[in-house]
């Protein structure tokens, strides 16, 4: 978060604008901290509902997704780190780069992808996995409401519509023993990656 | 008043307040929660009063139908069908089958009465195939709403991420 700031205040005089949405069911105070201790200027959101991986089709955080000056996407559904993570267990720096040229050269940027790219790239849901979204709205609803035996109920219930989304996935682990990234995280995507899966969207820097 | 009228009077209260209570129905679509007073009892569909169809996705019932923007679903309001039926001089609409024709996915619990409703399909072909950025709507933490559509003319980069 700290070198997402620096590359805003690095960019935001060219039109850029950076908008980071937590996907959070525990809001404020779970997600809240981090902005501020960041002392982020961009515009930074926390969505309980995780209504923005529901609108843009995205299973993962951290994703990312280009929206040009006309509202068309550039690029979608990409892991995008800023920076390594974990000593290169996460994520890589090639991100910030491609992020730098498509500000200076717009649509003449070799890195934004042509509309065929963005619509093929784009998660084609299963009718199963539209419900899961409204199964997973519900469980958040009861989480809220403190009913943790009808939020677990539905959560498994938007897991089994989808289980193509980790996001579904590690909310729910969030508020159980082992938590979002425990053992059976691991497993989970252990079992993607030895099937030749990746467990985040490749980054496809090379066009 | 004598006691038998209090006792009538009393009894029809808990006969009405009781068919208010199995009548109530709460809607979450978005970031929306929407309490229903009342709702026609039905055992698989939603049916709503017409002034609540827009406090529940938006819809607006004209005289051509159930209407979003520029998109129109036709419904006939001059005699009852699977989406629109009139008892006792009140008109009902069916949410439920609205959301099937437009293919939006639904999930209930019928024992509360909650109807959590999915993103329309049909409204999303602009993203789906054309690749058009959907605009959204998230409360900000100073408590302003912040819209995608705020940042026409500049290049944004959204990112999504968890603390989890």
């Amino acid at each position: 978060m700290p070198v997402w700031q620096s590359i805003y205040e690095e960019l935001k005089s060219e039109n850029f604008e950076i908008i980071s949405v937590a996907q959070d069911t525990g809001g404020e105070e779970a997600a809240g901290h981090f902005y501020d201790d960041a002392n982020v200027t961009y515009t930074a959101l926390i969505d309980v509902n995780h209504q923005i991986s529901s609108l843009y089709n995205l299973v993962n955080v951290p994703s990312g997704v280009w929206v040009d000056e006309g509202g068309k996407i550039m690029r979608i559904n990409e892991g995008t780190y800023a920076k390594t993570h974990f000593d290169g267990a996460w994520g890589t720096d090639d991100y910030v780069p491609i992020v730098r040229d498509w500000v200076a050269k717009g649509a003449d940027s070799e890195y934004v992808w042509d509309r065929t790219k963005v619509r093929e790239s784009i998660i084609q849901r299963t009718p199963e996995a539209e419900r899961a979204q409204p199964a997973f709205r519900l469980g958040g609803y009861y989480f809220t409401g403190g009913n943790d035996e009808k939020a677990e109920q539905y959560w498994t219930m938007a897991q089994e519509l989808d289980p193509t989304s980790w996001n579904y996935l590690r909310q729910d682990l969030q508020y159980e023993d082992g938590g979002s990234a425990g053992p059976e995280w691991s497993k989970r995507r252990a079992e993607i990656e030895s099937a030749g899966g990746s467990y985040y969207a490749p980054l496809e820097i090379d066009n | 008043m004598n006691r038998k009228t209090s006792i009538a009077g009393i009894a029809a209260a808990m006969l009405i307040s009781g068919v208010l209570n199995a009548q109530s129905a709460t809607v979450l679509y978005n970031d929306r929660v929407v309490e229903l007073e009342q709702t026609l009892p039905d055992a698989t569909d939603l049916w709503v009063k017409p002034e609540d169809l827009t406090r529940v996705n938006d819809f607006v019932l004209k005289p051509e139908g159930a209407c979003l923007d520029a998109l129109c679903v036709p419904v006939l309001q001059d005699r009852d069908s699977a989406m629109f039926v009139t008892r006792q001089g009140q008109a009902w609409f069916n949410v439920t089958e609205l959301a099937d024709k437009l293919q939006q996915a639904y999930v209930t619990d019928y024992n509360d009465g909650v109807w959590s409703f999915g993103t329309m399909p049909v409204t999303r072909q602009s993203f789906l195939r054309g690749g058009e950025a959907p605009d959204f709507e998230l409360m900000g933490r100073d408590g302003e709403p912040v819209r995608l559509s705020d940042f026409r003319g500049k290049k944004v980069l959204l990112l999504t991420w968890a603390s989890w």
